[in-house]
């Protein structure tokens, strides 16, 4: 079991670097903001810490169960 | 240490205190509040929705696909064509060569054409640039800043005359052929992002001006002093550590390591700054009323000794990190304001399993490595100077022996 994730539309402000880093994960929508990649499996906890962090805005938030991770 | 000062000034000293403001969106950017002749409405010091409109434009620009094309195909050659005569020459002030260099490296993602690619051009432009820095940094001037204020007002306009209409002029005409089906290649630059979407943006004519500017100044004026701290920190280890003297030359991640540990130690400003918009409350318990300015001490979050080590004021391109932490510390900030040129400049973070091949390592990685590679060393009969213009550590010249 490893962490859920979710992006915050409001606050993506499109930098890229979740696509770079994880394009099997998080893809551009339309307008060019971060989205989930349909059906994509998760990598391991680490890897998601790791990703979250290179969010510039925080716009990556991770869930163990329902209490919000905080990747530092 | 944390202090809070009468006049509600809240200085944040330590990481997780500075990592937590930059986060908040009850924080305002108001570091550049006495550069608003450059500064006024640029992206970096733009709020909430208006910021996160123009933020999201702008990073189409800033992606890892576009650096690629510029790391590899573009600056190698610039940088290669500017530092030519100095080689030839055997010697350079590395302060009047890291600004013309990056002024190259600028002019080309900002989008400031010089037709007539003359040196006496590129003079103008330099000098145009460095007024604009002027302006950004007015808060550490050590001049009569009223003055100087109509001085960088009039260099603004000087700069829009000669090099700002006429590449507006030519994007606009590269987009309407674009537009009417013409094979053209328009720019990857920020001008020609910002007219793409001006509908979108609906920026009137003098923000342009300010923005590009801004991208202009930001882009040289940063890298540029990292370029020349850099190879000062660099010679001072190779003369303790004399077994690296080749991974200056032929290890671009051992050269990518010198360039975040510069940053690290030498952020471009000393602190950040912040407004508060609302009472914020960060996780560490600190509370920081509505309306009052929060100083982060970049100098000393830096430097953590919990988190960089024993010898965390100490250049150390081998120092091992925690998780978690970026090898420059918070010196390209987080958050919103994050350094939208970040990876441009510094590359991409190395990771264990880094390819070299693939890596972006920066331009300022790219350009210092060259410098090594040219021979750089220290001129015995010219010991390197500070700039007394102004409050900030920057190097006033730096003279080299090359080749």
């Amino acid at each position: 079991m490893t962490f859920r994730i979710e992006i915050d539309r409001d606050v993506c402000i499109s930098s890229g670097k979740c696509v770079a880093d994880a394009p099997e994960l998080v893809r551009f929508d339309d307008d060019e903001l971060a989205e989930l990649v349909p059906g994509a499996v998760l990598p391991s906890e680490a890897a998601l810490l790791d990703l979250a962090r290179t969010c510039p805005s925080g716009a990556l938030r991770l869930f163990d169960g329902e209490q919000e991770v905080d990747a530092g | 240490m944390t202090a809070v000062a009468e006049e509600a000034v809240v200085v944040l000293s330590r990481f997780a205190d500075a990592k937590d403001a930059y986060r908040s969106k009850d924080l305002r950017q108001s570091l550049y509040d006495e550069g608003e002749v450059v500064m006024a409405d640029v992206l970096v010091n733009l709020h909430g929705d208006e910021h996160r409109t123009r933020r999201r434009v702008e990073n189409r620009m800033f992606r890892r696909e576009v650096f690629e094309r510029y790391e590899r195909d573009l600056f190698p050659a610039v940088t290669d064509a500017t530092i030519a005569p100095y080689v030839a020459a055997g010697r350079v002030d590395l302060v009047h060569l890291g600004h013309e260099l990056m002024l190259n490296l600028a002019a080309l993602t900002a989008g400031v054409d010089r037709p007539q690619g003359t040196a006496q051009e590129t003079e103008r432009l330099y000098a145009y640039m460095m007024s604009f820095i002027e302006g950004a940094t007015l808060a550490h001037s050590t001049k009569d800043k009223t003055v100087q204020r109509g001085v960088i007002a009039q260099a603004l306009d000087d700069w829009d005359a000669e090099f700002l209409a006429p590449s507006i002029a030519h994007r606009r005409d590269l987009l309407a052929r674009e537009a009417a089906g013409e094979h053209v290649e328009v720019p990857r630059d920020v001008l020609a992002t910002l007219l793409r979407h001006a509908d979108e943006l609906t920026l009137p004519p003098e923000v342009i001006r300010r923005e590009v500017a801004f991208y202009l100044l930001a882009g040289a004026h940063t890298s540029a002093t990292a370029f020349v701290r850099s190879i000062d920190h660099i010679l001072g280890w190779i003369d303790e550590h004399p077994e690296d003297a080749t991974a200056a030359v032929d290890d671009p991640l051992f050269v990518q390591r010198c360039i975040h540990e510069t940053v690290r130690l030498n952020p471009s400003s000393p602190t950040g700054r912040r407004r508060a918009l609302a009472p914020v409350s960060l996780r560490s318990g600190i509370d920081i009323p509505e309306g009052a300015t929060v100083v982060i001490d970049l100098q000393a979050v830096n430097r953590d000794v919990t988190l960089f080590g024993a010898d965390a004021a100490a250049f150390n391109p081998r120092r091992t990190l925690p998780p978690g932490v970026a090898p420059f510390g918070l010196s390209f900030a987080a958050g919103m304001h994050v350094c939208i040129g970040q990876d441009l400049a510094a590359g991409v973070v190395q990771r264990a399993d880094t390819d070299p091949e693939s890596h972006l390592f920066g331009l300022v990685t790219g350009a210092v490595q060259q410098m090594f590679a040219a021979g750089t060393r220290r001129d015995p009969e010219n010991a390197p100077q500070r700039d007394a213009a102004t409050a900030r550590p920057y190097w006033g010249s730096y003279p080299v022996l090359l080749g």
